[in-house]
């Protein structure tokens, strides 16, 4: 249970992020929010 | 589409070209090296068959079984505890590819924790895989982690009560030598250590080894750590030991630390429980750069030094502490573990033929023992 729970916290907070990334205006801000995007893609496919 | 979207698009593809290229080398850890077993092996099982609460999980693992035609003591080895510890797994390995039991029975289990072997230490820069020569070419094996991966077995509490009783930190909760006896519906590493004591159990093991390795600077080192129950046996060891010249230490398991293969093994399985340990260089913390030649060669300048400094444990020199010297560290201690056995308890006999000789893989090396790749 607490492991679909943790699945959908990290969910919610990796689109939260994709929607960051686009409404973003500045750039570095803009990387930023990628780069911490690439370890909740990784947690979230189980892979790191 | 406004420019600072069209930016944000392509930094997402960026994201996801490098979680694809990151993700694919990550998952390569998932791989299981290649172990051709002796024409002589009797049976292979799995953990999951001692209990089947870990069958399609990370924490399964082969159980290799060596039966004899006569009757005699049965012995359990376990490698790959701490799968960054590789001379334990490596001599498990030696010992599935080559032996021959001819009386007595001799359970391998090589990755004993399995999910461990599925990740690297974060900020440790270790090498995932090392490579020994064999005459038909190289063979890879994995370096993994002294815990298991935090993928299976998440979260970590801030502090752990293991089943013992013993209060750890909470990363020590994934550390399979703090988890015995186990848990039936524990987290994956006490269901682990649930497994292995179901073996010792099912198998009625008379002697039960645990290969380990530790870092030069550490004192439990080049040691026979013993339960209380096996204490004649570890004397007996040693003196057979030293006067093959090996040179090696007795520990008395101490009965206030809980959760450890030495002690809940006797404690709670009743079998006769004993840790080995040996130097191992690349798992110091004065090590320099890690590497896979440094795992297997052993030689580092910094462990010079430390021990001219007085610091360490064991003779420590130009020549380093390589993998063929701590094998064969194992597989010596091994056979006379098997031969003081004999000795105190003469129906226990466990008749290993086709045993690495431990002077000879000083000699010649690990590779001319391992099975060249099929």
């Amino acid at each position: 249970m607490i492991q679909i729970i943790y699945h959908f916290l990290v969910l919610y907070l990796t689109f939260h992020l994709i929607w960051f990334v686009i409404r973003e205006k500045k750039f570095w801000n803009q990387l930023s929010g990628v780069i911490v995007l690439i370890m909740f893609l990784l947690r979230l496919l189980l892979i790191k | 589409m406004k420019k600072h979207q069209a930016t944000a698009f392509l930094l997402l593809l960026l994201a996801a070209l490098v979680c694809f290229f990151a993700g694919r080398e990550f998952l390569t850890m998932h791989e299981e090296e290649a172990v051709y077993p002796s024409p002589h092996l009797t049976i292979k099982k799995r953990l999951s068959d001692y209990f089947p609460g870990l069958k399609n999980s990370p924490g399964d693992s082969s159980v290799y079984i060596f039966e004899g035609q006569k009757m005699g003591g049965t012995l359990l080895i376990l490698g790959g505890t701490h799968p960054n510890e590789p001379a334990g797994f490596i001599t498990a390995v030696l010992l599935v590819e080559n032996l021959e039991v001819t009386q007595g029975k001799v359970i391998i289990v090589p990755r004993a924790n399995n999910s461990g072997f599925m990740h690297s230490d974060p900020q440790e820069g270790n090498p995932q895989r090392y490579s020994l020569s064999t005459p038909g070419g190289p063979r890879w094996f994995r370096y993994g982690s002294r815990l298991t991966n935090p993928i299976h077995q998440w979260p970590d509490s801030v502090l752990y009560v293991n089943p013992a009783g013993q209060k750890l930190s909470g990363t020590e909760s994934r550390n399979l030598n703090r988890s015995y006896p186990g848990r039936k519906h524990g987290k994956l590493t006490e269901k682990i250590a649930y497994a292995i004591m179901q073996v010792i159990d099912n198998e009625k093991a008379d002697l039960a080894v645990d290969l380990h390795e530790a870092a030069p600077e550490y004192p439990v080192i080049n040691a026979i750590v013993f339960h209380e129950n096996s204490a004649e046996l570890a004397a007996v060891t040693l003196m057979t030991l030293q006067m093959e010249g090996v040179d090696i230490r007795l520990e008395a398991s101490p009965p206030n630390l809980r959760g450890l293969s030495h002690r809940e093994w006797g404690d709670f399985a009743k079998t006769r429980a004993v840790l080995l340990e040996t130097a191992n260089t690349s798992h110091g913390r004065l090590k320099g750069r890690p590497s896979a030649t440094l795992i297997i060669n052993g030689k580092d300048k910094n462990y010079m030094k430390a021990a001219q400094l007085g610091l360490l444990f064991v003779p420590f020199d130009e020549d380093g502490i390589s993998l063929k010297q701590r094998v064969s560290r194992h597989l010596a201690s091994l056979r006379a573990l098997v031969s003081g056995l004999h000795e105190l308890h003469p129906d226990l006999c466990i008749q290993l033929d086709n045993l690495p000789n431990p002077i000879e893989v000083q000699k010649v090396g690990i590779g001319p023992y391992l099975t060249p790749s099929k």
